[in-house]
Formats: structure tokens, C-alpha cells, sequence
């Protein structure tokens, strides 16, 4: 392990041009501390200001015989900044500077005094993009950490809200923070997701993904088995049901954990209108997952199979509407999907003035022109449409992509056996749901527990009063959540 | 993990080998032509099938319809040679999952209702509640071709006779599920409504009666009306007094219980109904207590009249058109076996007794009570 040493550390940096390592002359008694930050990570002002000013105009400083004295003064309160330590690692000394904290190198005593005065340009808090309500609070997270770390203070003021820092990537060293309220969560589940980001060997913490294939255990599922989200309230409701939240520096989103499939369905507008509109767009939003998932399969296995299945004029209209179309009805379908997926993979990548022409030519034009040149029935654009909408109702971006994966293999499948290749799929989709287990709880709960009172928050959204505990495999200890008026304590 | 891996490989080769050995029935919708109406009809040792379905040609693609209707004839020595005769003759796969109605033509009834309907029973595809009729005195071929000569839209017919029904009854209890469930019953009559046409409408009349499972008898609409208050399924009956007052059925409720004793058999009509006033063309009120009270029982003695005369009917004719035989061996399941062999000559001593209760409710008055 190296030592604290100027010498060694510019040798270090000397091909990095952002990096300073430059020595400061204190007093006439040729004591020379090294400054060493990285220019642009650091508040240049405050340093000169709180740091500088008294290294160099300190009376008392001056008089100082040696670095030890000198240190000793300034971790005293010598330099006017309160974020002031000692730092005698070599390692941490060089993690600390390279995330924008100032450090003095002394060189005799092998130590620094770092100081940190972080500020680098930032995004400021802003309105939540994927997640935006009618009534409610409008800061999302940010890129930076602990700003966001600030955002869930300020929501719960709990001496019980832990906020564990932790790092993680052999080269970029993110910094990460794993929150959770100490006296709620279960234990266990902190004590296994923090063996596993302890686990976590990467070089480069740079995206989501690679922090998400580390923490959950069935890799290979399409469904979100961690949820993220941008709005600090969200974090501090599930920090307070007993989950637990992780942070990372630089991605604007937190990850809840563990992650239930009714979690990935709840909007934070559900809570913020009365408990009966909550309840309907909820409802909404399961039939648009059925819709989404289901129709066109279904249209491919009733107009290819089993046209029995559909009434009479509705069976009519179908076969007026499919008349002098040269392809199957699977191949129109998967078609067209297909496009769907290719419009918006196209508006994505485009700005967004081309991105809704591109939108409207893709969509309207060369969907009308298909029609009328006879490549695809009308009754195919609407169910794909249909579909495609309303795989956009679910709140969960990596849900909605999870659901729209597995559309395509149910209508592979019912392109394959009609119905019965259908009902396959959906025997192996609900074994697979039911099959996933995240972090000790069923990914289907509480639709798969047997405490019926979780239910009240899924399906329907049951007014707050029916809230009354926490679920037991979330927070086994302290499930009680609130109290009614009246309610005795056993009552609860 | 292993045995998942080795389930999903097993039910994936499944797919594909049957996909590999057979089509699985797969045929693109616009391939097939959907029957809307069949009919069934006897001539000349032959047993003729005349569809109705649509070709989807002339439809506007975008605008929707159903297209043109086509009609296609199958002949064989049985209904189901003469629908695979029918089949083998369209250009296109024909199917009867989508047809609503089937209509039996008189002399076809006469060969036996069972023999008619047996193959539909037994195709998976055909829809279970799709209706049944009788044609009065013509062929069920004549009576679509008249129709279709006249362009008419056959089956769009048959749908407003379908709701006519539903508004005069609460239950069609002429489904083929029905039928076929009535057919299990030998001891009692079927009854299938019957259609006749009048100046282009097709138009139910009443019940045709099987007896064996053979066609003998047209019951007219007051006798049929009578069957519909012990079956407990009106809904809605007009009730004429002589004293120039109209009233209507509103709510009706029939129970119908059995009482045996030593061989003889008594039947019990509870009826329960409420009606209002219509129309008054008498220039009296009828809004006292005493008017209306004499309304109530004349209204009784209107209803019991359209009743004895279903009951009457069975005793005359021996038929059990009120389905007493199914009643009795629900209600008294052990007795049933001493009367189930005599059961043709018990029919016509059967007992009937009516108890009627009814009431006339308000009539929405504007203006000069009367």
C-alpha cells in the first residue's frame, strides 16, 4: 500500500491534466502542505475563501513548528469549513479527491486534511418526467446522489432512516447508498442486498442495468424485478412500508426493493385522488396489462383457429375487413407489431420535432396507405394499435417493455395452435410469475398470499383506514402502520 | 430449474410435432363461409339443407356490413349427407359455428325432430343457444327464397322475431340446448314456435306440437300463450276486457305444483300478475275501488280462460304439452316410477286447478280521471 506522499501522487497524476497536486508555502518556518483536488469537482471559491484564506493570513498558523500542529490547528476549526477530516488512507485519500473533495498533503506525517467542498455542474431538481401526477409533489430525483439522499430526508425525519453509503466499481468508484428505516425493514433483507452490492465486481457502474442483473436473482426473467422510480414521495412510502431503497451516483432514479408485480401497476396518482377514482384507473390499468398482452393473439387464434370464438357480426366484419389481403392473419399481425416496435425504437432516437412527423408519416399515412393497398386489414391496425396503447397505460417503463416481449410470444404461439397454444402460453407466463421470488417475497404477492388484507391495495385501492399494518413478509417486526380512532392496540 | 427447462421443451416439441402432423384446423377467416340461417327440409326420400351466409363480396371494407347474402343447397338421405353435400358443392369451407337459426321446414318435422337436429348436436362448433322454428305449411328452402327473392336480409329477420320474443317472454326456450333437452324427455311433447310470413315479416304465431318427436299439431296464439304462463316466462300480455278497457302484463309469477293421489293426479297453477291500464274507451271511471276490483277478477277469469285452454288441449289430445311428466318426477321422484307406464292415459285425466291473484296498478293519468 502506498503512502500519503506529494512526490508519489503527482507522479501519478502527471499525465492528467485535470488534476492538481501544488505546493503551498504556510510560514517562514518552510512548512509546505501539497493541495491536491481535481478542477472542475470542486467550489473554488469556498476553498479560497474557508481554506486558503487561512493558510496563508492565520497568525497562528504561522507560528506553527511543525505539520503536526498545523493539522492539529486546522482539524480544529483553523480553516472555517465544517466538513473537515483527517484522512490517513492512501486509497480512500485518492477515492475522496477523485469525487471532488480538497485534500492537504502533509508529507511528514504521511496524512491529509480533506475537505469537502463538492460542486460541479448539476441538473436542478425538476418536475418528474416518467412519472408526473395531477395533485401531488412535483421534485424528482437527480444524477446526484446525495442530493437525492436529501430529497428522502427531508420526507422522512426519522432518527430510524439509515443511509448507508457504499462504493462500488473497480474503476469508476461509483457512490451508492442503500436506505432503509432501521426499526421497520427486515434485517435480513438489508443484511443479503448489501452482501450482494458488497458482491458486486464490475469496473464501471455507468447504467441501470448492470446494478439490476447484480441484486435480483432470476436473471434470465423479462419481468422488473426491482422498481425504480424518480419521485423521492414514492421512496419515503416504501422506506416506510419496510423496503428498502437504493440510490446510485449519477442515475436519477432510486430502486425499491423487493419488488412485487402489483407494486410495478401502482401509479402515485392512485393515492392522490379519492380512494374509488384510484381504484378505477387501477382497474383500467390491469385490463389495458390483459388487452396489451392478450388481443393480438387472440385476434390471430380466432381469425386463424377458431373463428367460432367470435359472434356472429363481429366474426362478419372481420372476414369483410380481411377480404383480398394476401397474408395470414399471424403474418399481419406480427407485422405490424413489428412496425410498432420499429416506430417507436425510430421516435426515440430522433428529436422530437422529426419524431412526431415521423410518428404521424409511420403511423397515419403509411398505416391508411397499407389499408387501402390491401397489405393489412383495417381490423388488424386497430387491434394493434389498441394494443400497442394500451401497453403504454402500465406506470412501469421495464414492465410495459416486459409485457410487450411476452404479446409477441403469445402471438407466436397463437399463430402456432390457435387458442390452445394461447392457453399455453398463459400456463407458462402465470407458472413463471408465480415461480419468481424477490428477496424472500413472492413476485405475485399479495395475489398468492394468504393474508387477505394485503389484497386491499391492488386490485383496488381501499380507502387509507383499511391500511392498518404492513405486509409481514416486508416488515415481520413492525407491522403495524396505523391506527384508527378507538383502535386498541391489540386490535391492530 | 432443470425439469422446468425439460416441461417447456416437452410442451414446445407437443406444439410443433402437432403443428408438423396436423393443421390444427387452421384456416383463415376469409376462407370460410359463415352460415347465418340453415334450413332443413324433407322431399322426395331426400333431405335437403338450404344456408344463408354471407360472401363478403359487395361490402364496404372499411365502412363494414356483412356483404351480399348467398344461398347454397345440399341434398342427401340424411340431414348430415345432405350437409356434406353441401359442403363438397361451396367453393369455400363452410361452418355453422356463427349461425343463429335453424329453421325446419313442416314436412322435415314430419320425419322427426331428433332426426333434423341430431347432427348439429354433435358438431363441437355449433353454438348452443342458436334458435330453432317451424314453418307453417311450407318448406324451410321456399320460405328463405321467398325472403331472399324479395331482399330481404334473412337473417336480420329473424333477429327482430327474436326480439320481439324477448319482449313478450323472458326466456327463447326454443335454443337447440333446449330442444335437445326436451327431446330427452319422451314422455312429454315437444313444442318448437312456428313461423308463418305476412306481407314480407316473418311472424311467431304460436307452438308447433311433436308428438313422438313428430310434427302433429300447430297450437294457436292464445293456447301458446296459456303454455308461456306455466312455463313462468311472460313477460308481457295484453289483456282486452269486453268493457272497452286494454290492460297490459307487467310482472308475472306462475308456480306450478303436483299433488298425487291413489293414481290420481291434481296440477296447481299459482299465478301471481299485475297489470296497467292501457286504454279506456268507455266514458266511466274505472279508478274506484270498486271498478277496479271487478276489473281485478274479470282480468283473473281472462288469464284462467288463456290457461284451461293449454290444459285443456293436453287433456283433449292426450299431449303432454305442459311438460307434467318432467314436474312430477321433480317434485315426487320416488312416486314417479307407477305413473311413468300409464302416462299417456293419465294426461287426459289430470286435474287442473287455478289459483289467480292479481292487481291493476296506477296508469300514469294526465288530465280527466276516468
Amino acid at each position: 500500500m502506498s503512502r500519503i506522499n506529494s512526490v508519489v501522487i503527482t507522479e501519478l497524476f502527471s499525465k492528467s491534466g485535470d488534476v492538481v497536486v501544488r505546493p503551498i508555502k504556510i510560514n517562514q518556518n518552510d512548512l509546505v502542505v501539497h493541495l491536491f483536488c481535481v478542477d472542475g469537482l470542486i467550489n473554488q471559491a469556498l476553498f479560497d475563501e474557508a481554506v486558503f484564506r487561512s493558510l496563508k493570513f492565520d497568525p497562528y498558523l504561522e507560528k506553527c513548528q511543525t505539520e503536526r500542529q498545523m493539522m492539529d490547528y486546522l482539524l480544529e476549526g483553523g480553516a472555517y469549513h465544517i466538513f473537515t477530516s483527517e484522512e490517513t488512507d492512501y486509497d480512500k485519500l485518492l477515492k475522496s479527491v477523485l469525487s471532488g473533495v480538497v485534500a492537504l498533503i502533509f508529507d511528514g506525517e504521511e496524512k491529509a486534511i480533506v475537505y469537502d467542498i463538492r460542486a460541479f455542474e448539476k441538473r436542478s431538481i425538476q418536475e418528474p418526467t416518467d412519472e408526473n401526477v395531477m395533485k401531488g409533489s412535483k421534485d424528482s430525483f437527480i444524477e446526484v446522489l446525495r442530493m437525492n439522499t436529501a430529497l428522502v430526508r427531508r420526507r422522512i425525519r426519522s432518527e430510524y432512516l439509515v443511509v448507508e453509503q457504499m462504493s462500488v466499481g473497480r474503476v469508476s468508484k461509483t457512490d451508492l447508498a442503500l436506505l432503509y428505516v432501521s426499526n421497520i425493514a427486515d434485517m435480513n433483507t438489508v443484511n443479503k442486498i448489501r452482501d450482494k452490492i458488497n458482491d458486486i465486481d464490475i469496473d464501471n457502474l455507468s447504467t441501470p442495468a448492470f446494478i439490476e442483473e447484480y441484486l435480483i436473482d432470476n436473471k434470465y426473467s423479462i419481468f422488473p424485478q426491482l422498481m425504480y422510480t424518480q419521485r423521492p414521495d414514492r421512496v419515503s412510502a416504501n422506506l416506510s412500508d419496510g423496503r428498502v431503497a437504493l440510490i446510485v451516483d449519477g442515475i436519477p432514479y432510486a430502486y425499491i426493493l423487493p419488488c412485487q408485480l402489483p407494486m410495478l401497476m401502482q401509479s402515485p396518482d392512485d393515492y392522490a385522488n379519492h380512494f374509488l377514482i384510484g381504484s378505477s384507473l387501477r382497474i383500467i390499468r390491469y385490463i389495458s396489462m390483459i388487452v396489451t398482452l392478450f388481443l393480438p393473439a387472440f385476434y390471430i387464434a380466432a381469425t386463424t383457429y377458431q373463428s367460432q370464438m367470435l359472434p356472429v357480426q363481429l366474426a362478419l366484419s372481420t372476414q369483410v375487413a380481411k377480404q383480398n389481403v394476401p397474408f395470414s392473419s399471424a403474418s399481419e399481425v406480427l407485422g405490424l407489431l413489428i412496425s410498432f416496435e420499429i416506430l417507436i425504437e425510430a421516435g426515440l432516437r430522433l428529436p422530437t420535432a422529426v419524431g412526431t412527423t415521423m410518428s404521424i408519416l409511420g403511423g397515419l399515412v403509411v398505416g391508411q396507405a397499407a389499408v387501402s393497398a390491401n397489405l393489412i386489414s383495417p381490423a388488424v391496425v386497430v387491434i394493434v394499435a389498441l394494443a400497442g396503447i394500451a401497453g403504454f397505460m402500465m406506470p412501469n417503463q421495464d414492465l410495459s417493455s416486459a409485457v410487450r416481449l411476452s404479446r409477441f410470444i403469445l402471438a407466436v404461439l397463437a399463430a402456432v395452435a390457435g387458442f390452445f397454444g394461447l392457453a399455453i402460453g398463459l400456463i407458462i407466463l402465470i407458472t413463471h410469475l408465480c415461480s419468481l421470488d424477490n428477496y424472500n417475497t413472492a413476485y405475485m404477492s399479495p395475489f398468492v398470499d394468504v393474508e387477505r388484507r394485503n389484497i386491499r391495495d391492488t386490485l383496488f385501492r381501499f380507502p387509507t383506514r383499511y391500511f392498518l399494518k404492513r405486509p409481514d413478509d416486508i416488515a415481520p417486526v413492525n407491522k403495524t402502520k396505523r391506527r384508527n380512532r378507538g383502535d386498541k392496540e391489540d386490535e391492530i | 430449474m432443470k425439469f422446468k427447462w425439460l416441461l417447456l421443451l416437452a410442451i414446445f416439441c407437443f406444439l410443433f410435432l402437432s403443428g408438423c402432423t396436423h393443421d390444427m384446423n387452421r384456416r383463415e377467416i376469409d376462407e370460410i363461409n359463415f352460415i347465418h340461417v340453415m334450413g332443413i327440409d324433407y322431399s322426395e326420400g331426400n333431405f335437403i339443407i338450404t344456408v344463408v351466409y354471407s360472401s363478403g363480396s359487395g361490402a364496404d371494407k372499411e365502412g363494414g356490413g356483412s356483404g351480399k347474402e348467398e344461398v347454397s343447397k345440399g341434398q342427401g338421405v340424411t340431414p348430415y349427407d345432405a350437409y356434406v353435400d353441401l359442403k363438397l358443392k361451396n367453393k369455400k369451407s363452410i361452418s355453422i359455428a356463427n349461425t343463429g337459426y335453424f329453421i325446419i321446414g313442416e314436412r322435415a318435422c314430419s320425419k322427426g325432430i331428433n332426426t333434423c337436429i341430431d347432427f348439429l348436436s354433435r358438431d363441437e362448433t355449433t353454438k348452443m343457444d342458436s334458435l330453432i322454428f317451424v314453418t307453417k305449411g311450407v318448406d324451410a328452402a321456399e320460405f328463405i327464397e321467398d325472403s331472399m327473392e324479395e331482399e330481404q336480409i334473412i337473417h336480420e329477420d329473424l333477429q327482430a322475431v327474436e326480439q320481439k320474443q324477448k319482449e313478450l317472454v323472458t326466456r327463447n326456450d326454443n335454443t337447440l340446448i333446449n330442444i335437445l333437452n326436451e327431446i330427452e324427455n319422451e314422455k312429454s311433447s315437444v313444442i318448437i314456435p312456428y313461423l308463418i310470413t305476412e306481407e314480407k315479416a316473418f311472424l311467431l304465431k304460436g307452438y308447433a306440437v311433436f308428438d313422438n318427436l313428430v310434427l302433429v299439431d300447430y297450437l294457436d296464439m292464445e293456447t301458446s300463450s296459456g303454455v308461456n304462463f306455466f312455463k313462468n316466462i311472460v313477460r308481457e300480455f295484453p289483456i282486452y276486457l269486453e268493457d272497452d278497457v286494454f290492460l297490459s302484463i307487467l310482472y308475472t309469477r306462475s308456480k306450478v305444483k303436483s299433488e298425487l293421489d291413489n293414481k290420481q293426479i291434481k296440477v296447481v297453477i299459482n299465478v301471481d300478475f299485475e297489470t296497467m291500464v292501457k286504454e279506456v274507451l268507455s266514458d266511466e271511471s274505472i279508478f274506484n275501488k270498486k271498478e277496479l276490483d271487478r276489473l281485478t277478477i274479470k282480468q283473473n277469469e281472462y288469464i284462467i280462460d288463456i290457461m284451461r285452454k293449454a290444459t285443456n288441449y293436453s287433456i283433449v289430445n292426450g299431449r303432454d304439452i305442459l311438460q307434467i311428466a318432467r314436474l312430477i318426477e321433480n317434485q315426487h321422484t320416488s312416486k314417479w316410477s307407477d305413473y311413468e307406464e300409464n302416462w299417456e292415459e293419465l294426461i287426459s285425466e289430470i286435474q287442473y286447478e287455478f289459483v289467480v291473484n292479481s292487481k291493476i296498478s296506477k296508469s300514469f293519468i294526465f288530465g280527466k280521471e276516468r
